[in-house]
């Protein structure tokens, strides 16, 4: 399995080299294993998230891309569908086979067409709107859907904070 | 387990173990060989006292014999204080066998038993160095999952070995213990490093920069270890001949077993390196990666399932706890069997069904998708067209099947049993339920009706009644309220979708309305980027502008992207990568809203997808110029760009990918405090150029957001 998986991983990595998507940045942490990468993703503009760079960790099972690689953000991160261990809860990281949440379609979950890149653009698309049916993280979506002006102030402490200022 | 509680106790380190070892077996030698001279001197001697300066001549007259070569100096001292006590305390008055030195030497070697203890642990103190040897040699640094493999797989063996010699055998003398412990010791030790190079053949299958003499040295230690089973084997037919079929029986199949994972790695590892050398697709590399794991995994629990059936049977030892700790391992022996001979069987059935429903794409077919197979992204010499007529290859689609029975790119459900079509079934379950007929009508019904799941939506809002939503595919069962909805509703809903979205095509959101029938969940779909509006209108459009305010560059791209042009080329159609990132600037530049996701977009019908497909190469490549034309747009402030721009190239070097894609991490980081810092001097208020680029897309941003936060709205009412 793996060897198909390393090849798609590569072209993958490559494509990502060569047409980065506007503030992506991903690749393997060491090339000794192409199955772990990091990606920073800076928070879309005009958001809450706007200009803070998140590192998260992308860990890829041995037969991608049958199944979906899981993500974690590595920093700080207060987000209603991020879970507080930085887990990203988002549809399209989920096999098509479970649903966590019961409610997803499958048309919205993994299948091998879908990409790195498609996996980081959904996250940023989540970052800029958060998606508070499905929270992960129960306190930031409460905070979300009532009392916008604290998470903002989170938002903004977030983003000062991922960039080391 | 025992594991748990042996991990805690404080183990010597290997130098102290080794150490002490070469103590022990030192004191032994020193002892047997003043045994032997007092023996054969004068056995009536009755001065067996001997003084320290005796001693430490003979010890360094006999050091020639010690094996180890890291024999120290302060050794021969401390030997002559064991000795001594020993030798005062015990007095040596036993006759001696043989006349001449060594025979006697032996002898008393291994009839003394504290000296044969200490053979045995200097034995098991070689073993450790052999292996530590050998993993310094191949392995170098271990990872920490191969350790705690090795470690599980250690108390493993030896938990089962255990019973195995006591319970199941049932030996008696120390003799048997012995030999039984030495062939265990034999085994344990090949199968540890069996395991091990597993570990680290996978490891080094994750990494395309292996190099090559790794390889070599891993497949050299694997052959060795299949040198040594084969060894093992001969010593099992020895001691068959001597001890009877039993036990040949119980000592073969562990050599079996060995033998056969050894092979197996062996196999897996020839395949992989003749997949890595090969610069095209390997179609049929899984289908022989498939049948080895088969062949392999069943012919090992079969021979496992019949060792432990032997050992039940034979040993006489029901109603003990022996015989439920082999009982217990028959039962997951006898499932894990059970199981892959289901999943053997499901295989079968997808490969059956593929080869029944799905044909080999013609020449006209791969031609016009002039394309990758979209799950490897590998080019397609022959590939399988699925109803929908997305083309794979044979051997990615068949993996795709084994686990999920949709298409996936479009999402087209393959199964056909309908009402199975809860998503939440077993994997393995609905990926077994294929069948020719009911795919082929759905294959039909596609054009005007649904046949998704996509009507999960509604439960979206009651996400607590889970079992809401399985039957919307009777759409196609009901022609007559399907036109009706047509007619009447579909009409107003467009409207209502239209008003948000006036530049959205009319046609796409009606197809959408058709599957969906609810205007908010086509809007969700369209702001979720589901919905694939026809790309060409707009861009064709949008061309048109471009050409007019811009007549006098003709084709920046061929100079300053011929990378980006090269890759959008390469995939034209659903993964087309190229495209995505720059449709969120096509998107914003030209008033709609576009799509970032093509593939999202293809359940709508196969019109559009194809349409897309056909026309979309130029004109992506037409989108590029956008990209460029406005490069200083966003300034200082916000440097995104100027980061694209650095992502030109992709080294051939690894530690160069390396070293760049951390250049490049370091650069995006340092660019956003730049900007942030920036903003947040200047209290919100960005540099007068900038503003003054950022005016025309400002305003799309704006409307657009409100739009997102009118559906925000709206979503929250209703839930």
């Amino acid at each position: 399995m793996a060897g198909s998986a390393l090849k798609r991983l590569m072209a993958e990595y490559k494509q990502l080299t060569l047409n980065p998507p506007e503030g992506i940045i991903a690749g393997p942490i060491n090339e000794d294993n192409f199955f772990e990468w990091e990606a920073l993703i800076m928070g879309p503009k005009d958001t809450l998230f706007d200009g803070g760079v998140f590192p998260a960790r992308l860990t890829f099972p041995s037969d991608y891309p049958l199944s979906p690689p899981k993500m974690r953000f590595t920093c700080e991160l207060f987000h209603p569908n991020i879970y507080p261990d930085g887990r990203v809860c988002i549809s399209i990281l989920h096999a098509p086979g479970d649903d966590p949440m019961g409610y997803e379609t499958s048309a919205e979950r993994w299948s091998p067409v879908q990409s790195v890149e498609k996996i980081l653009l959904s996250v940023v698309s989540m970052l800029a709107e958060p998606n508070d049916e499905s929270a992960a993280n129960v306190d930031a979506a409460k905070k979300w859907r009532e009392d916008r002006k604290q998470f903002e102030e989170i938002a903004k402490a977030t983003v000062r904070k991922s960039l080391g200022l | 387990m025992p594991a748990v509680l042996l991990e805690r106790l404080p183990l010597p380190s290997l130098q102290t173990y080794v150490t002490l070892s070469v103590i022990f077996l030192a004191s032994s030698l020193l002892y047997t060989h003043h045994t032997v001279i007092t023996g054969q001197t004068a056995v009536t001697l009755q001065d067996a006292v001997v003084t320290t300066t005796q001693i430490e001549e003979q010890s360094s007259s006999l050091r020639g014999w010690i094996p180890e070569p890291e024999i120290k100096e302060p050794v021969a001292g401390e030997d002559a204080d064991i000795y001594e006590s020993l030798g005062i305390q015990e007095p040596i008055n036993m006759t001696l066998p043989y006349d001449n030195y060594q025979e006697n030497f032996l002898w008393v070697l291994f009839t003394e038993a504290w000296c044969v203890w200490t053979i045995v642990n200097t034995v098991y103190c070689l073993l450790i160095l052999l292996g530590k040897l050998i993993q310094a040699l191949i392995f170098g640094e271990l990872r920490v999952s191969e350790q705690q493999h090795l470690k599980d797989k250690f108390w493993n063996f030896v938990f089962y070995k255990f019973i195995f010699i006591f319970g199941v055998m049932n030996v008696q003398t120390m003799e048997e213990v012995v030999l039984w412990v030495a062939w265990f010791t034999c085994l344990g030790f090949l199968h540890l490093l069996v395991q091990l190079c597993k570990d680290r053949f996978e490891y080094l299958s994750f990494s395309p920069t292996t190099p090559r003499s790794a390889h070599a040295k891993l497949l050299g230690l694997l052959l060795v270890l299949m040198g040594c089973s084969a060894t093992l084997l001969g010593v099992c037919v020895a001691a068959g001949f001597k001890f009877g079929l039993t036990i040949f029986a119980f000592m073969a199949a562990e050599c079996v077993l060995l033998g056969l994972k050894t092979v197996y790695v062996i196999v897996r590892y020839l395949i992989h390196l003749w997949d890595l050398s090969l610069e095209s697709v390997w179609e049929n590399r899984s289908v022989y990666v498939y049948y080895s794991e088969l062949i392999f995994e069943l012919s090992s629990l079969s021979v496992d399932f019949g060792h432990h059936l032997h050992m039940l049977l034979w040993g006489n030892i029901f109603l003990s706890m022996a015989s439920l700790v082999i009982c217990m391992q028959l039962r997951y022996l006898f499932y894990e069997f059970q199981r892959r001979i289901k999943r053997h069987k499901n295989y079968r059935q997808v490969v059956k069904n593929m080869q029944a429903r799905f044909p080999m794409a013609t020449q006209e077919d791969l031609e016009l998708n002039a394309d990758e197979c979209a799950i490897c992204w590998e080019s397609m010499e022959a590939a399988r067209k699925l109803p929908c007529g997305h083309l794979f290859h044979n051997s990615c689609l068949r993996s795709w099947l084994e686990q999920d029975t949709s298409c996936p790119t479009c999402r087209m459900t393959l199964s056909e049993r309908t009402g199975d079509q809860n998503p939440r079934a077993d994997r393995t379950e609905a990926a077994g339920a294929t069948n020719v007929n009911l795919a082929e009508a759905a294959a039909a019904a596609n054009q005007g009706t649904t046949n998704h799941f996509f009507h999960f939506d509604g439960s979206r809002y009651v996400s607590w009644l889970p079992s809401f939503s399985v039957e919307v595919t009777h759409t196609s069962l009901m022609p007559g309220q399907q036109l009706r909805i047509q007619t009447s509703q579909l009409d107003s809903m467009l409207r209502q979708v239209q008003m948000m979205f006036p530049n959205f095509p009319s046609q796409v959101i009606l197809d959408d309305l058709r599957q969906t029938r609810s205007v908010e969940v086509t809007i969700d779909n369209i702001l979720e980027n589901r919905l694939q509006p026809s790309r060409t209108i707009d861009l064709a459009a949008y061309r048109e502008d471009y050409w007019e305010n811009n007549p006098n560059s003709p084709h920046p791209q061929q100079q300053q992207e011929p990378q980006s042009q090269q890759e959008v080329t390469r995939l034209p159609t659903e993964a087309s990568h190229g495209t995505d990132q720059m449709a969120p600037q096509a998107a914003t530049d030209s008033n709609n809203f576009e799509v970032r996701e093509p593939t999202e977009g293809s359940q709508l019908s196969d019109a559009v997808s194809s349409f897309t497909t056909t026309s979309q190469p130029f004109q992506s490549q037409q989108l590029v110029p956008v990209e460029e034309a406005s490069p200083s747009r966003d300034g200082a402030v916000g440097g995104e760009h100027q980061i694209q721009a650095q992502g030109g190239r992709f080294s051939k070097s690894a530690s160069e990918r390396m070293s760049m894609l951390e250049q490049r991490k370091n650069a995006l980081l340092e660019q956003a405090r730049r900007r942030y810092l920036a903003r947040h001097s200047e209290a919100g208020g960005d540099g007068p150029s900038s503003a003054a680029g950022h005016q025309s897309s400002d305003d799309d941003r704006v409307r657009r957001r409100e739009v997102v936060l009118q559906a925000t709205q709206r979503r929250l009412n209703n839930s």
